[in-house]
């Protein structure tokens, strides 16, 4: 928690420009707008904002529940997801440019009829140009569409190399009889290669572990339905995997043979995460995971949770509007306002020094468990409208401190940095 | 401070295909007026069901075993469902957990506002009409008791003049609060009108003019303005104005600007004049005619009333009223002393469980005609343990009927089971059905209840006899009168359609929704969590209750709006001398609401006490184990979480129910089930730690360092002062 220099992290899951817009009729409702973030292998990476600000739809935007609207999400430097609005309306605004300086210079061609030749020379340079540049933006959305429909297949490719490659050094190696044994295993794990996909390597915990869970199933065909569709078929491996990760979130193995309406709330939410853990991810998205338990199970699944994260190495993206959880839970804080990030820094400093509004007004609203704080305590409320002047100076993320990004326009900036240095 | 609601060894219990579990296990507690008790635990220790309980909606499989919860006088578990419509809503109301579902989606949120008006009203006036008229013929009663007849008739002459008086001049009231409402109205529409021709914009003047006549011609015509020469200049205004507006005048003329700044002025003259006392003039207006008294001022007007009333009549009314009072008392204190006696021979024949139906009711019947009679009925505050004494023992003593009755049939069925069971053991087969237990109800346990309901009785009339030194029969009968001014207040007060819609949009403000106009008009799926819930308070408060209880108001909300919602339930609350009840299991939420926080767990009330006892000082284990399994802001170790989860109620654990996740547990906790410990006065928990001969033990480290850093920064902050 303490190292918060990025340069020496590795970057797992890196989100440019998201945006992912719902159309009703005419309307369009744009849950996520514009957001940039980077998550470091090991960490937890909370996102808070109230409900409807967009956090759950980030979530799923990522683990590709939802088709993007724009931006692209790279995990292990592979793009996973890609959306194509940025180019789209890219060649719209070159089409709409390219026709206004067209028609600037039909206009001289009208004023000073002889010297027509040159113009028309430079319409069609212009225009070459123009046409140049607008298929170097559709081939961005091709390669998009590309990324995006087969980032799996992309990946099951390269898995087959690596499997190839692996057992191509061992038959070179192998005596005749060896040879043998090596083909049945060659060829098992060659077909598990085809079947792999980078997207297993992203798990979720959702929010609801009695909506999430089928009531038809039981817990062993629940969290063991994942393996079976990754293409494994060893009945006896399966069982050991899911004995393993009942083992690990704390269930015993009798219960593997229940059905979900048996349990508590929290042994319920200890099936979700079981679940999420058995194709060994490296990246899990927690969405609101104890906000539907009561407070004492809630403490036993956030320590279930840092367990198995300290145990399997995981990067956490945990979303969630219980402000003191998120705080004790996670290295780094996004918060989210109507689809934008407005703050983004480690949890310690955010928890320190707020600077945007909004993250005040929303730490304000904290309730503490001390009756003289808590009946002193004021809260800010946070207008948008009086609280910013964007109207000439335009806002975007900016990092007022290392690691510390706020949202705002030059003159805030300044005055944020003032807020810091004092 | 007054008691608002009594809960005493409650218990109940839901019937299901499995057994019966045992929801909540005899808890009690007390609310006081105007402060908010929070009852925290985990879901199914049993909170919602005691709540729902006192607002009599229990579900259908629910048993109520034993217990009373009592308000006003009334034992809310006996009382039929139809006297429960008088207290339901209309003094107990119920803020639902989530908002939606709590809300009829098919009617516009203003019907539903005022529906609950419109019908508490029509109520509320019939009951308040009918304590009026039995108070008074009581009072009138005991005024009669020893004296002649010349003077009865006098006295029922006197009290038939103050009824007819106080109704007279809530009469009188009404009408000048409509006149009050109608210049508000008025005033709202002239800062309107100038608002818009201050715009530019197209205005009705023959509109405004009109209705500025109309309401000119009310409030002064109904002498709710001494007429003067503005008034005077005024109306001659009007008519030019009147005769203006009809050539259709494009810009506004100097007339008409005129008039408005006068009758501004009028009204606003009018509004802040100092309130006329309605209650005196009331009774002057029996005897004289009204014309030509408003040109007083007021003061001068309410003093001159003032000294009429009492000269004429209320000194009198007071002084004989206070004869009958202290009567009144002497004959039920007369009465109490003599049943002090009645009622421990009584206690020693319901001693031993010897006695059957016939004898027994032969010993109740005319004890409880007794004790009937000797309540003091004149007394307002109620004294709850003499009302209710009949409907308890009533209720024990059917369990003892049923118990003879049952006991014997049980036994016979268990025996012929289990005899049947052993033959066919004996026979060699292997029976698949288990002999039912017999459920056999004690006795001896039913007739200690018996004896502590008279103890109880007894006890209670040894105090009142002690204490009769401290009756001032002047001042009763000086809150006896207020008592009745507020019974009138309620018969007269008459909401229909057009005063509901305002008082709706008022309310609808009070809990902060903007624009009221149009939200009125709106279902409830246009509304955000937020708002929705904002008008389930609001529905709450419709009818004005004396209790709010709010089941979990906040959980299905986020956390600025949590905040908001009890910032205002702590507003309301302030403004209306409410009682809260506030449920919930969440501990940060609690301390900024609470007085006082009962902390439950497994059906029973673990840990009692103020919110400084509860979060600076807490004792029992689960207390503990709930502050440590919530993080704040300065948490950085492993949070502490209550391993397992809570028992299964239908078999209920043997001793303390929270032992087996406890670590701190005793051995004495597994056996035997801790009493309530008194830590201070204001603070008990139920927990073995506390006896004398228990080891020390430490509250965790997280909790303790916690309380450590709380009790530093609020050291700092005192210094800091």
């Amino acid at each position: 928690m303490e190292n918060n220099n990025p340069t020496q992290k590795e970057v797992l899951l890196k989100v440019e420009h998201l945006e992912q817009f719902f159309k009703f009729g005419k309307f369009v409702n744009r849950a996520v707008n514009d957001v940039n973030f980077e998550i470091y292998k090991g960490e937890v990476f909370g996102l808070v904002g109230e409900s409807g600000c967009g956090k759950t739809t980030t979530g799923r935007s990522i683990i590709r529940l939802y088709n993007i609207t724009g931006g692209s999400v790279y995990f292990r430097g592979h793009r996973i997801c890609a959306g194509t609005r940025r180019y789209k309306e890219r060649i719209s605004q070159l089409k709409a440019e390219l026709k206004a300086r067209v028609n600037e210079l039909k206009e001289q061609l009208k004023a000073n009829p002889d010297e027509t030749e040159r113009i028309n020379s430079e319409i069609a340079t212009l225009k070459s140009e123009y046409v140049e540049k607008i298929a170097e933006q559709k081939k961005e959305i091709k390669s998009a569409k590309f990324d995006h429909k087969n980032c799996n297949k992309e990946y099951a490719k390269r898995q087959v190399a690596l499997v190839n490659e692996k057992y191509a050094s061992l038959f070179e190696k192998a005596t005749e009889e060896e040879k043998e044994e090596l083909e049945g295993q060659y060829k098992e794990e060659l077909r598990l290669a085809k079947k792999d996909s980078i997207t297993n390597k992203i798990q979720m915990i959702f929010q609801d572990p009695i909506a999430s869970l089928n009531p038809r199933m039981t817990v062993r065909e629940i969290i063991s339905e994942g393996l079976i569709i990754r293409g494994i078929k060893d009945k006896a491996y399966i069982e050991e995997q899911v004995y393993r990760v009942l083992d690990m979130v704390g269930l015993v193995h009798e219960h593997a043979d229940r059905y979900p309406h048996e349990f508590s709330g929290g042994q319920r939410q200890r099936i979700g995460i079981a679940r999420a853990i058995i194709l060994n991810p490296e990246f899990i998205i927690a969405d609101e995971p104890i906000s539907a338990l009561d407070v004492s199970i809630q403490a036993q699944v956030i320590n279930l949770l840092n367990e198995i994260r300290e145990r399997l190495g995981l990067t956490i993206l945990f979303i969630a509007h219980d402000l003191s959880v998120v705080k004790y839970f996670s290295d780094r804080i996004a918060v989210m306002y109507y689809g934008k990030i407005v703050e983004l820094s480690t949890s310690d400093q955010i928890f320190a020094h707020p600077l945007h509004p909004y993250t005040k007004s929303l730490f304000s609203a904290i309730p503490l468990p001390d009756p003289h704080l808590e009946k002193a305590r004021k809260r800010i409320t946070y207008n948008p409208i009086a609280a910013h002047d964007y109207r000439t100076d335009l806002p975007s993320m900016r990092e007022v401190a290392p690691g510390h990004f706020v949202y705002c326009n030059n003159e805030e900036f300044a005055r944020y940095q003032e807020e810091l240095n004092k | 401070m007054e008691k608002k609601l009594e809960v005493n060894n409650l218990r109940i219990s839901f019937r299901t295909p499995g057994g019966k579990v045992q929801a909540v296990r005899n808890i009690s507690f007390d609310l006081y007026k105007g402060e908010t008790l929070a009852i925290v635990g985990e879901s199914g220790s049993g909170k919602s069901v005691t709540n729902r309980a006192i607002i009599g909606i229990s579900a259908g499989n629910a048993i109520i075993e034993s217990g009373e919860i009592i308000y006003d006088g009334q034992d809310l578990l006996k009382i039929t469902e139809e006297d429960f419509h008088k207290i339901r809503g209309d003094k107990i109301a119920m803020i639902f957990q989530d908002p939606m579902s709590s809300l009829n989606p098919i009617m516009r949120v203003g019907k539903q506002l005022t529906e609950a008006m419109i019908l508490k009203n029509k109520v509320g006036r019939k009951n308040a009409k009918k304590t009026f008229n039995h108070m008074l013929s009581l009072l009138n009663k005991h005024m009669n008791a020893e004296c002649d007849s010349a003077v009865q008739t006098a006295n029922t002459e006197a009290c038939k003049k103050f009824d007819t008086f106080c109704i007279n001049s809530l009469k009188l009231e009404n009408a000048y609060n409509e006149r009050v409402r109608v210049s508000h109205e008025l005033k709202q529409e002239l800062e309107e009108f100038s608002f818009l021709v201050s715009k530019h914009q197209k205005v009705n003047t023959s509109k405004l003019i009109k209705s500025i006549k109309e309401t000119v011609k009310k409030v002064v015509d109904e002498s709710f303005v001494k007429p003067s020469s503005e008034t005077e200049e005024l109306n001659s205004l009007l008519d030019i104005c009147s005769s203006e507006a009809s050539k259709s005048v494009e810009e506004i003329s100097e007339n008409l600007k005129k008039l408005i700044e006068l009758t501004l002025k009028l009204i606003n003259s009018a509004l802040e004049a100092e309130k006329i006392n309605f209650f005196t003039l009331g009774y002057y207006a029996l005897d004289n005619s009204l014309d030509g008294i408003y040109d007083m001022s007021v003061e001068e007007l309410n003093k001159m009333t003032r000294k009429y009333l009492d000269d004429n009549f209320m000194i009198g009314f007071i002084n004989v009223g206070a004869d009958a009072l202290q009567h009144s008392h002497n004959e039920s204190l007369a009465a109490k002393n003599e049943l002090i006696n009645v009622l421990s021979e009584v206690e020693v024949f319901f001693k031993e469980p010897n006695f059957n139906k016939k004898e027994a009711s032969a010993v109740v019947k005319p004890l409880f005609a007794k004790v009937y009679a000797a309540i003091d009925r004149l007394e307002i505050v109620k004294n709850n343990v003499e009302y209710t004494f009949v409907s308890s023992m009533n209720n024990v003593l059917n369990k003892y009927y049923f118990a003879l009755k049952n006991n014997p049939a049980e036994e016979k069925r268990f025996a012929k089971q289990s005899a049947k069971r052993d033959a066919l053991i004996a026979k060699g087969k292997n029976p698949d059905w288990k002999v039912v237990p017999a459920s056999l109800i004690d006795l001896q346990m039913v007739c200690d209840e018996i004896c502590g309901i008279i103890r109880k009785l007894k006890a209670n009339y040894e105090v009142q006899i002690e204490k009769d030194h401290e009756f001032n029969k002047q001042e009763k009968m000086v809150a006896l009168v207020d008592f009745f001014k507020e019974q009138a207040s309620q018969v007269v007060y008459k909401v229909n359609k057009k005063i509901a819609k305002i008082k709706a949009l008022k309310l609808l403000e009070e809990v902060g929704i903007p624009e009221p106009l149009i939200r009125y008009r709106q279902y409830p799926f246009e509304f955000s969590g937020g708002m929705r819930q904002r008008i389930v308070i609001a529905i709450a408060l419709a009818a004005n209750p004396d209790i709010l209880i709010c089941d979990e108001p906040t959980t299905a909300l986020d956390v600025t709006i949590q905040s908001q919602i009890l910032e205002l339930i702590n507003k309301l609350k302030v403004e209306r001398n409410l009682s809260v009840i506030f449920i919930t299991h969440d501990l940060g939420v609690v301390a900024n609401m609470a007085d006082r926080i009962a902390v439950m767990y497994a059906g029973k009330i673990v840990e009692y006490g103020t919110d400084d006892d509860i979060f600076y000082d807490p004792r029992h284990p689960y207390t503990w184990a709930l502050l440590s399994s919530m993080p704040d802001l300065d948490t950085e170790e492993k949070l502490e979480a209550i391993p397992g989860t809570p028992p299964n109620m239908i078999f209920p654990p043997k001793g303390d129910a929270f032992a087996a996740r406890n670590k701190h547990a005793l051995q004495i906790d597994f056996e035997e089930e801790p009493p309530l410990f008194e830590v201070s006065e204001s603070h008990k928990a139920a927990t073995w730690l506390l006896h004398p001969s228990a080891p020390k033990v430490e509250a965790p480290k997280i909790v303790t360092e916690r309380i450590a850093r709380m009790k530093k920064r609020l050291e700092e902050e005192n210094n800091g002062k």
